[in-house]
């Protein structure tokens, strides 16, 4: 319900920008579904490094779970971007900085998945798993300061700068209801799919003691 | 049961969707000629549609996705 009013606030509430018209509505997805994004993967980061410092198995399915939402979310700002990019600035993809980090990013967590599934020995697999995603989310910063360290196509950043937020305020309104909406989507998949890892992982340890 | 209710979620939302670009569509028909020419309308909103549009699909995927795994081990546990 709540991204249905974010939907509606979207396309009819927020007032419409002078530059760019009403392409400009594509911000209220693309950049929420950046920042739920970095917050899945930098989620499988932590739950990654947890496992490899405490090998507990709950902490690498929390991982893989939160992994796999943030390569939902990166693929919609992957693909919405472009999208938004052709009317701004006449193409739909130019290897920029942060284009481009972003790129290797859903890369990175790409390699992610294959290096879990590419192993005879699962904890092997799993190890080599939680480094990637350390390593992948070590680009999220990299990702934010592009825009500032190097001369870029993409704006900088509007909410997060040191002087506060510098947009109207109904699109301020607009991008942190759709920012709650994507973040609650996110955490409530991400919670249901750690619990079907767990609910996989008890019927594959009974199912084994059964057969012995 | 689980698959009715995933069905009935996608439904809801492609009624939405088209709800909102009947509204839309209505919204710029009511605009004066030379405003439709000069904004030229057609494109940006087909971009605007389809960027939302994949926001909601990718997000309804990972639903199903997930609803196909405790199928799958509900199958298993009833095997």
């Amino acid at each position: 319900m709540w991204l249905g009013l974010v939907y509606w606030m979207s396309f009819f509430w927020v007032s419409t920008e002078v530059t760019q018209g009403i392409a400009q509505r594509i911000f209220y997805v693309h950049v929420p579904a950046a920042w739920t994004s970095f917050l899945a993967f930098g989620l499988a980061a932590l739950f990654s490094a947890m496992y490899l410092w405490l090998r507990d198995e709950r902490l690498d399915r929390a991982a893989v779970s939160a992994a796999e939402g943030g390569m939902v979310f990166a693929t919609i700002m992957l693909t919405t971007g472009p999208l938004w990019g052709k009317i701004a600035w006449g193409t739909y993809w130019t290897w920029e900085p942060r284009l481009t980090l972003t790129l290797l990013l859903w890369f990175i967590f790409l390699g992610y998945f294959l290096v879990r599934s590419s192993t005879e020995n699962p904890e092997k697999g799993k190890r080599h798993a939680a480094v990637v995603a350390i390593v992948g989310a070590l680009d999220i910063p990299f990702i934010h300061l592009s825009v500032i360290w190097f001369r870029s196509l993409h704006p900088a950043p509007v909410v997060i700068k040191p002087e506060g937020p510098t947009l109207p305020s109904d699109m301020l309104m607009t991008l942190l209801m759709s920012l709650g909406a994507f973040t609650l989507v996110f955490l409530g998949l991400f919670l249901l799919r750690y619990s079907l890892e767990n609910f996989q992982y008890e019927v594959n340890t009974r199912s084994r003691h059964a057969s012995v | 049961m689980y698959r009715n209710q995933i069905l009935r979620g996608i439904l809801v939302s492609i009624v939405s969707l088209m709800g909102a670009g009947l509204l839309l569509a209505q919204e710029v028909s009511d605009l004066p000629g030379d405003q439709l020419a000069t904004q030229a309308l057609g494109r940006p909103y087909w971009h605007v549609f389809i960027a939302y549009a994949i926001a909601i699909g990718l997000i309804f995927f990972w639903v199903v996705v997930i609803g196909r795994r405790l199928l799958k081990i509900e199958n298993k546990i009833r095997n």
